[in-house]
Parts: C-alpha cells; sequence; structure tokens
C-alpha cells in the first residue's frame, strides 16, 4: 500500500511534482541557511587569495606590486569588503548554529531575533574592520 | 521583521520567491502551464481572485494554473471555505482534501502564498491578492491539490512510532509523573500534515533518504517518552547521514508549522542525545 506507485494506477505518466523553492517564499530562516553557505564558499575563496597575497609577497617586489595593485583597484576594493562581510556573516551564522547545537534558542522569536542580530552585527563588525584598518593605514 | 509565532504572516513581500529560473530542475511532466479563467457571477459585489494549481490525470496533460474569482459575500471566511464555494459554485472538479475544518485533522495542508498551512485555519483577508494556492510544495501531485503523502508515511513508519516499554505487561496504566508527561508537551500535538517536511529545502533535495522534520518529531516524541524502553534502538536508526543529519538547522520547519510546534527543536535534543551517547 505504502509503495503504491503511479504505474499501478489507470495513468501511466508519471505524477508531477509540487514546485519546491520556485514557488516557495523565501524567509530570514532560508535565506540565511543559503547565506551561510555562500559565505562559506566566499570565504573558502578569500583565503585563497590571501595565500597568493603571501607568496607573492615572498616571490618578488614586482609580483607584490602587482598583487597590491590589483587589491587597491575599485574592484579589487569592492571585493575585499564584500570577502570581510562574507567573513563575517559566516562567523556570526555559524555562532547561531553552535548556540542551536546546545538546544538552545528555538523559539521562534529568537530565531528571527538571533538572525537580524547576526546581519546587524557582521555589517557592523564589517564597518569596524575597514575603519580601524585604515585608520592604522594612516 | 521578527516573527514570533508561526501564525503570523510577514508582510515583507520584498523576495517572493528565490531568484531561480522557474524552470530549475524541473522535470517535464511538472511544468505548470497556464490555465483559464473562472470570472465571478455576474453581480458579484466583493470579488477575490484566486490563483489555484490544477492537475488532472486523466487529462494527459501537464499541470496548469487556473484564475477563479470567488464572490466573498457568498463564501466564509477562511481559504478553506473559498476552496468549497469554488467546487460548489464554479468548477466542481476541484479536488482538494478536508475534513475537520478546524486545524485538527491536517488532511488541507497547502502551499498558500508561498507558504505551508491549513486551508481552514487561515482568514481569505490574511492573503494575497491574487492569492495563490498549491499542493504540497514538493511533493508527487495525485490530482490539483492532493498531494500523494505515501512516501512521506512510510518514512514514518521507519521510526516505528509506537510504545515499546520493556517486560511483560502490566497490571494497571503505565505511570507517568506529571513532569515525565509534560516532556511529550510540544510533540505529541503533531497532526502530520507534513506542512514542516514540504517546507524543508533539505528534504526537497534528498526527501528519499532524509527523514524531515514532521518524522524526526516524531521520534524525538517517542525518544522522549518515559514509557518507552528501545531509545538505543531508535537512536540506531536514525544515526545516520541522510535520515537524521540532512538536517542542517535551516529551521523553516518551525516558521511553518500551523501547530505552532518546534520541529527544529526536536531534532536538535536527538542530535544532542546523540552527542551525549559517545561521552
Amino acid at each position: 500500500m505504502l509503495e503504491m506507485k503511479p504505474e499501478g494506477l489507470s495513468s501511466a505518466r508519471p505524477r508531477p511534482r509540487s514546485p519546491n523553492i520556485q514557488n516557495y517564499r523565501p524567509q530570514l530562516t532560508s535565506v540565511l541557511s543559503i547565506a551561510n553557505r555562500i559565505t562559506a564558499l566566499v570565504s573558502t575563496v578569500a583565503m585563497v587569495v590571501f595565500v597568493a597575497w603571501l607568496i607573492a609577497a615572498e616571490l618578488s617586489p614586482r609580483s607584490y606590486d602587482a598583487m597590491y595593485a590589483a587589491a587597491m583597484s575599485p574592484i579589487g576594493r569592492a571585493l575585499l569588503v564584500i570577502a570581510t562581510f562574507a567573513f563575517f556573516l559566516h562567523l556570526c551564522g555559524s555562532m547561531r548554529h553552535l548556540v542551536w547545537d546546545s538546544v538552545r534558542g528555538f523559539e521562534l522569536g529568537a530565531i528571527y531575533i538571533s538572525g537580524w542580530v547576526a546581519i546587524v552585527a557582521s555589517v557592523v563588525l564589517t564597518a569596524a574592520a575597514w575603519v580601524t584598518g585604515l585608520l592604522l593605514k594612516g | 521583521m521578527i516573527i514570533r509565532s508561526s501564525s503570523q504572516v510577514s508582510r515583507w513581500k520584498v523576495l517572493r520567491r528565490f531568484p531561480v529560473p522557474r524552470r530549475l530542475g524541473v522535470p517535464g511532466e511538472s511544468r505548470i502551464e497556464r490555465g483559464r479563467f473562472w470570472p465571478a457571477p455576474p453581480g458579484a459585489k466583493r470579488v477575490k481572485r484566486f490563483e489555484i494549481y490544477r492537475y488532472d490525470p486523466d487529462s494527459g496533460r501537464n499541470p496548469r494554473l487556473d484564475t477563479f474569482e470567488v464572490d466573498l459575500d457568498d463564501s466564509g471566511p477562511m481559504v478553506l471555505d473559498a476552496l468549497i464555494w469554488i467546487k460548489s459554485k464554479a468548477d466542481s472538479t476541484l479536488t482538494f482534501r478536508r475534513s475537520c475544518r478546524e486545524g485538527v485533522c491536517g488532511s488541507c495542508a497547502m502551499t498558500l502564498d508561498g507558504t505551508n498551512w491549513l486551508a481552514c485555519t487561515r482568514f481569505i483577508s490574511e492573503t494575497e491578492s491574487p492569492a495563490s494556492i498549491y499542493p504540497l510544495a514538493n511533493f508527487p501531485v495525485i490530482k490539483d491539490l492532493v498531494p500523494d503523502q505515501s512516501h512521506a508515511l512510510a518514512q514514518y513508519a521507519l521510526i516505528e512510532p509506537w510504545l515499546k516499554p520493556d517486560g511483560p505487561p502490566p497490571q494497571h496504566e503505565r505511570l507517568q509523573s506529571v513532569a515525565e508527561r509534560k516532556r511529550l508537551d510540544g510533540y505529541y500535538e503533531c497532526i502530520l500534515c507534513c506542512c514542516c517536511t514540504s517546507g524543508c529545502p533539505s528534504h526537497w533535495w534528498n526527501g528519499s533518504r532524509s527523514l524531515g522534520p514532521a518524522v524526526l518529531l516524531q521520534a524525538w516524541r517517542w525518544l522522549t517518552d518515559s514509557r518507552d524502553a528501545a531509545k538505543g534502538e531508535r537512536l540506531d536508526a536514525l544515526e545516520d547521514p541522510f535520515r537524521l543529519y540532512r538536517c542542517h538547522t535551516i529551521l523553516n520547519c518551525t516558521r511553518t508549522c500551523p501547530k505552532g510546534l518546534n520541529p527544529g527543536k526536536a531534532i536538535a535534543e536527538i542530535k544532542k542525545l546523540l552527542l551525549e551517547r559517545t561521552l
């Protein structure tokens, strides 16, 4: 009974599947979940770029200058800001998961508050990191 | 916007759907075509439009999206009332499950405006214009709004949802303290409408092997029952990369539960218990 397949019925056509991601409304829950994955990916790529920067510094002053010029170009700066934000959003998102693993913070209100806090905190941390960095650079 | 109860309808209309192509990963037989328009009866004053997923297995054709105009002065206040109005006043072939009309049986679970809820406990006034009504997301469709839940029910059977006590049957009831009974609160109320499982992205992508929130909440309901003596056996059956650990705590389940329960928390309890077992 439980294994009833459409072949067993009058119609030989496979049953259609009701749409999932094509129709399901994005919610803070699912958006932050996919964001945690995307930011993990961005952070991983950024880590590779960071290692490339270290290698360039080791190789020769010319290669370092080229790397520095690329990083300081408008696109380079934008990518660095995005990478910083991705790092902080992933950090804050993962802390939510750490708390959840101890079976805390599962009330719907807590889920939403911690989600918005993670978003606001990562914006603030990104700004703070850049302001600090630029001030230290002088 | 802070959501404090799953019954809250979000007023945010920024992102109605994920920015993915409509046909992304959709097999040919599931593609939705444009359907027909069913105008309101002449003289209707307060008219509301409903876009409803239709599929007729006998037609040999793809699913389609019909638009119905409902005379609100002639219909009851809930979405289920509108469906019944359409069935009796416009198209008698419209097919949907319903029984209790008060959120107890779980039959009329469907995707309303892109989120899962019971048609009988959602006010028409809370829906968008036009309101969109689809069968439960990601389920195979038998006809119109009737999903085929046999796979989800087979997964429910897999967790053996019955009491497995120790020793011979006692002469009286198996007693519980008030505190022990309280541990079932928030879990025993599940009506197995599958709104949560249908809204779970992990179950969308790995539904054949991942058990989904409804079944895992039930698994916890038996794990936390003081009268049950099969805890080890139950945990063994759940300790699996797909059955349990495909849950990545997305929490769409807790957001959508029409009974206000917390499948996400139940799953976290199971994961914690499994961790504690290894210590």
